[in-house]
């Protein structure tokens, strides 16, 4: 039976107040309250255009971008048959799967990131490795430029990725799969023909959520980066910890709340299982 | 950068008020009687600072003394949302001179002090508004196996890849400011003759050096991890984070040479709500032998003159300022980068991705 309107909004309510009075208010105020400070409106437009057309943010959205979209497709690279292999298996191989994807999931960014610091070093473990086995003469720079970014978002955002695909694959109607099998097709046709299109759905919105995660990224590459890997949530918090020129920083933030949302807004119609797709 | 008003008007500092204290929904523990909240870079810094400067203090005047971390944003936030609760800010002096510019701050009381004598203070770091507790500085540190055969003894020799080779690093504008005075010093610029910084010749330079660059650091931890990791071989250091290192055994070493010297200060919010007893504490803080102590233990330079003949040959050898400081070194010009650090933000952002 559906919920009635006041029904949906009653069980809503916290939620929702929470959300406003924690998120929505502070936000929309430091960001009306910041803008405000610049003054009229052709005084304000002058300044966005001074700060977004300045060539360090528009290089570093370009970035932002392009770190997004490598990670999100790695993540999907690397999902898919992890995602697969959960959706098929039961017990206690399911457990152990799962228990690998979500445990480092509880586990603080920042902790994460330091431990693959420790590992990519230059005279980090895979380094010592790749020289012991003769496999490298000098130690591989994979730490401190886009290789170390990659590496580390790819790992930390892996699991959104895997669980949005895990839900799309488990909701796969098995009997599909069985009448395509009865009625002679190979396991390759199955995948491609059936048990793919049938999941086309959850790839979008794991691609979205991965891809709207990954612009938002502070502490991985401000961590792991080399020099030229700016990403605008740095820009943004140079511009409140360092300069402390809050109103640049509130229209960098409004440059970066726009993209999110609409690609929020697109997401929200490939969330829903089947709904898309029919 | 100044050149609007960075104070809101008061119906905005209220809106902004109420914004800010909306997500506080913790509830405030009541303040002790008597007690000086006080911002502090946090860390081991508190237990220096207990054990030498808090703890006494408490002692000899009945005075609590709470330590707390702020970052710079939240110090600005407080103001600016009328809710200050914090009355003495230890911080860097470019941060203070921020709060000072917005008319955050009350004057040093230096005429009622009585454990500290105002001569005393060094005259670069004694301000109407803030007052420095200590000096640490930038050195060119480096590691000692790897330039076995000859170490860079300035910026110069930092710059000269050739003779020097490895990587490297230096600081980025997130730490509070990039190395472009070193970059000048490299170019051939006297050091009596950095300010104002040519920002553009500094670039230029670094374009020369930035190949060996492996990363920009944005935290002391950062670059001591890099230099004992041997991440990089060379690179711009605080001497305090380095000390460590080379106390702990790494293979590392530093020159005096070209050192920039910069500036922690004190100083106390006007609608703090224990002015007096904040007064008291920076008074007390830089007596002599409170300083003595406490530079001691973080390997950092007194202030007050008469704290240097407390400490041993072998402490002064590792602190900076006094009479080496004025020879090799230079001071670091905080007003000059607090009127350029948002144009200079701009540029830098703009050549790091280019």
């Amino acid at each position: 039976m559906p919920l009635t309107l006041r029904a949906t909004l009653l069980l809503l309510l916290p939620a929702l107040l929470l959300l406003s009075g924690l998120f929505l208010l502070p936000i929309g105020w430091f960001l009306t309250a910041s803008i405000a400070e610049l003054g009229t409106w052709p005084e304000i437009l002058e300044e966005a255009e001074a700060v977004l057309l300045s060539g360090a943010v528009g290089r570093s959205l370009l970035t932002t971008g392009w770190i997004g979209l490598v990670v999100t497709l790695l993540t999907l690279l690397l999902g898919y048959p992890v995602s697969y292999a959960l959706s098929r298996v039961r017990g206690a191989a399911f457990t152990a799967i799962l228990l690998c994807i979500v445990l480092p999931y509880f586990t603080s960014t920042i902790v994460r990131t330091y431990a693959w610091m420790v590992l990519l070093g230059r005279n980090g473990l895979i380094n010592q490795i790749l020289l012991g086995l003769g496999l490298v003469a000098e130690p591989v720079n994979l730490l401190y430029n886009r290789t170390g970014v990659i590496i580390g978002m790819t790992y930390v955002l892996l699991p959104y990725m895997v669980l949005t695909l895990y839900a799309a694959m488990k909701a796969v109607d098995q009997r599909l799969l069985q009448a395509a099998e009865g009625m002679g097709a190979s396991p390759g046709q199955i995948f491609l023909r059936v048990f793919m299109p049938l999941t086309l759905h959850g790839v979008v919105a794991g691609l979205l959520i991965t891809f709207i995660l990954a612009i938002g990224f502070f502490v991985t590459p401000a961590l792991m980066g080399g020099p030229g890997d700016v990403m605008v949530a740095m820009l943004i918090e140079r511009e409140v910890e360092i300069t402390q020129n809050w109103p640049s920083a509130a229209l960098m933030t409004i440059v970066l709340l726009a993209v999110t949302l609409s690609l929020y807004a697109v997401y929200s119609r490939f969330a829903e299982p089947g709904e898309a797709v029919r | 950068m100044t050149d609007r008003p960075r104070i809101l008007r008061p119906s905005r500092r209220l809106l902004l008020g109420a914004a800010l204290a909306a997500p506080a929904l913790r509830a405030f523990p009541a303040r002790a009687a008597g007690e000086v909240i006080v911002r502090t870079p946090g860390g081991t810094y508190d237990d220096v600072m207990r054990r030498h400067v808090y703890d006494p203090f408490t002692k000899e005047t009945g005075i609590e003394v709470r330590p707390v971390a702020a970052t710079s944003a939240k110090l600005l936030a407080m103001f600016r949302a009328n809710n200050v609760e914090l009355d003495l800010i230890d911080t860097g002096d470019g941060q203070l001179l921020t709060l000072e510019r917005m008319g955050a701050l009350a004057p040093i009381a230096y005429d009622k002090w009585r454990w500290s004598k105002p001569e005393d203070i060094t005259a670069e770091v004694k301000n109407q508004y803030r007052v420095a507790n200590f000096v640490y500085c930038t050195v060119l540190g480096y590691n000692k196996e790897h330039f076995a055969g000859g170490a860079p003894d300035s910026w110069a020799d930092f710059w000269n890849a050739g003779k020097f080779p490895g990587p490297r690093m230096l600081s980025d504008m997130a730490s509070g400011s990039a190395n472009l005075e070193f970059a000048l010093l490299a170019d051939g610029v006297p050091k009596d003759k950095l300010y104002p910084l040519d920002v553009d010749r500094a670039l230029k330079a670094m374009d020369r050096i930035r190949p060996q660059i492996r990363r920009f650091w944005d935290t002391g931890a950062l670059s001591a991890q890099m230099l004992s990791d041997k991440e990089v071989v060379a690179g711009s250091i605080w001497n305090g984070r380095l000390q460590v290192l080379i106390d702990r055994k790494a293979p590392l070493a530093y020159t005096w040479n070209e050192h920039m010297i910069q500036v922690q200060a004190l100083g106390i919010f006007k609608d703090a709500k224990n002015i007096a007893g904040a007064q008291l504490l920076a008074d007390y803080m830089l007596q002599p032998e409170v300083q003595a102590k406490y530079s001691r233990d973080l390997i950092y330079g007194p202030t007050n003159t008469k704290a240097f003949p407390l400490l041993s040959e072998e402490e002064r050898a590792r602190a900076p300022g006094g009479e080496r400081s004025r020879q090799t070194g230079f001071y670091q010009n905080v007003t000059w980068w607090e009127d350029n650090r948002d144009r200079v933000n701009r540029i830098w952002s703009r050549w790091l991705q280019r």
